[in-house]
């Protein structure tokens, strides 16, 4: 059995690169391996009170302007559950749990009308090329402050979909044209919803729980995962991409992104353990010379 | 049925503003209790003001804003 360090040496400035990397992989298998039970209650819970929504306020017991934020809140929420599976965070590919982490990508990401294999595939070509100007699917977030940001969020939404054109990129250089009709398909079906409810009387109810909030819910996500931890979004490599940073609204308010640093260094540990595997792994980000502004 | 799925693609703009969003804004109406505007049922007037929407998002390729 191999016995792992529990702390630090002191000195750091003497270690070679390998040294460094053993123990930044010591604290991360520290934090990574077990059953993420918090991430799979986040969805499912969140994904219950959504589906919940749709009763109450058809059958009167909550108003529409009440389910509104809540609808907001729970597509911001899917996300990270979702993001977790993407990287068989859930459970690792040959073990019991691995069926249950694609059934639960699967199952929580088509409330946002995006194929899990889509999210997936992307989002591990944003890990390959964070930061890079054409490969990063995820570059159509960057911008020179915060207000740009949540505008070119806005206008992404809007239709400019520059996103969505480098998601495309993205599956055709690997060759899944598969996953791009599963995904036109994802869209048309979501409008034969959408019209459905509408044309029989409860076209508010979709627009309000459904459309808008995936509108909505998505700017945080872009603001806290794809532009915070990569602004400036101008240097690449695996301690330039990404940075810790102190976030205004605490790191709870901004969905544990504070410490995105050690899920793109380490992305199976899950993410309550991020902070955690940080606070162990700051002085050797600090030895690296990783930004870690104010955190 | 490239050519067919394009021409899908190019007018879904359209499709959305008539098919989804008229009946969001006739039943916004009528929750606000805008009865007739401008001398029209609301169902008329919300296709009328988003089947607009519409086509302009149409000719801009998907812009809406």
């Amino acid at each position: 059995m191999t016995v792992l360090p529990t702390s630090l040496p002191a000195d750091l400035s003497g270690l070679s690169s390998a040294e460094l990397l053993k123990l930044e992989r010591a604290i991360a298998r520290r934090h990574s391996g077990h059953f993420p039970w918090f991430m799979v209650i986040w969805a499912y819970l969140n994904i219950a009170v959504w589906l919940a929504l749709w009763p109450l306020t058809i059958l009167g017991y909550l108003p529409l302007w009440a389910a509104f934020p809540i609808a907001v809140a729970n597509m911001t929420l899917v996300y990270l559950p979702t993001h977790d599976a993407q990287h068989h965070i859930i459970g690792r590919p040959g073990t019991r749990w691995h069926w249950f982490n694609e059934f639960l990508g699967h199952s929580t990401s088509w409330i946002m009308v995006t194929p899990f294999e889509v999210l997936r595939v992307t989002h591990l070509d944003h890990h390959r090329y964070a930061n890079d100007p054409v490969l990063d699917p995820d570059i159509a977030t960057s911008a020179p402050n915060a207000w740009q940001a949540i505008l070119r969020s806005i206008r992404n939404k809007a239709g400019h979909d520059e996103r969505n054109a480098a998601y495309g990129a993205s599956l055709e250089r690997h060759g899944r044209v598969d996953l791009m009709l599963l995904a036109l398909a994802y869209d048309f079906v979501f409008l034969a919803i959408l019209c459905a409810l509408a044309w029989s009387g409860y076209g508010l109810h979709a627009f309000f729980l459904w459309w808008l909030p995936i509108k909505i819910g998505f700017i945080p996500i872009d603001f806290y995962l794809s532009w915070a931890p990569h602004h400036p979004a101008d240097a690449m490599g695996r301690y330039r991409d990404t940075r810790a940073f102190r976030s205004r609204l605490g790191n709870l308010w901004s969905m544990g992104m504070q410490y995105h640093i050690i899920h793109h260094l380490h992305p199976y540990i899950p993410l309550n353990r991020n902070p955690a595997a940080y606070r162990e792994m700051r002085p050797l980000l600090v030895a690296r010379g990783c930004r870690i502004d104010g955190l | 049925m490239e050519r067919a799925l394009e021409f899908v693609l190019t007018i879904k703009p359209l499709i959305f503003a008539l098919g989804f969003l008229t009946p969001v804004l006739a039943q916004a109406l009528q929750a606000m209790q805008v009865r007739e505007p401008f001398g029209l049922a609301s169902l008329a007037f919300s296709a009328l003001v988003c089947g607009a929407w519409g086509t302009l998002a149409t000719i801009r390729k998907g812009r809406w804003i």
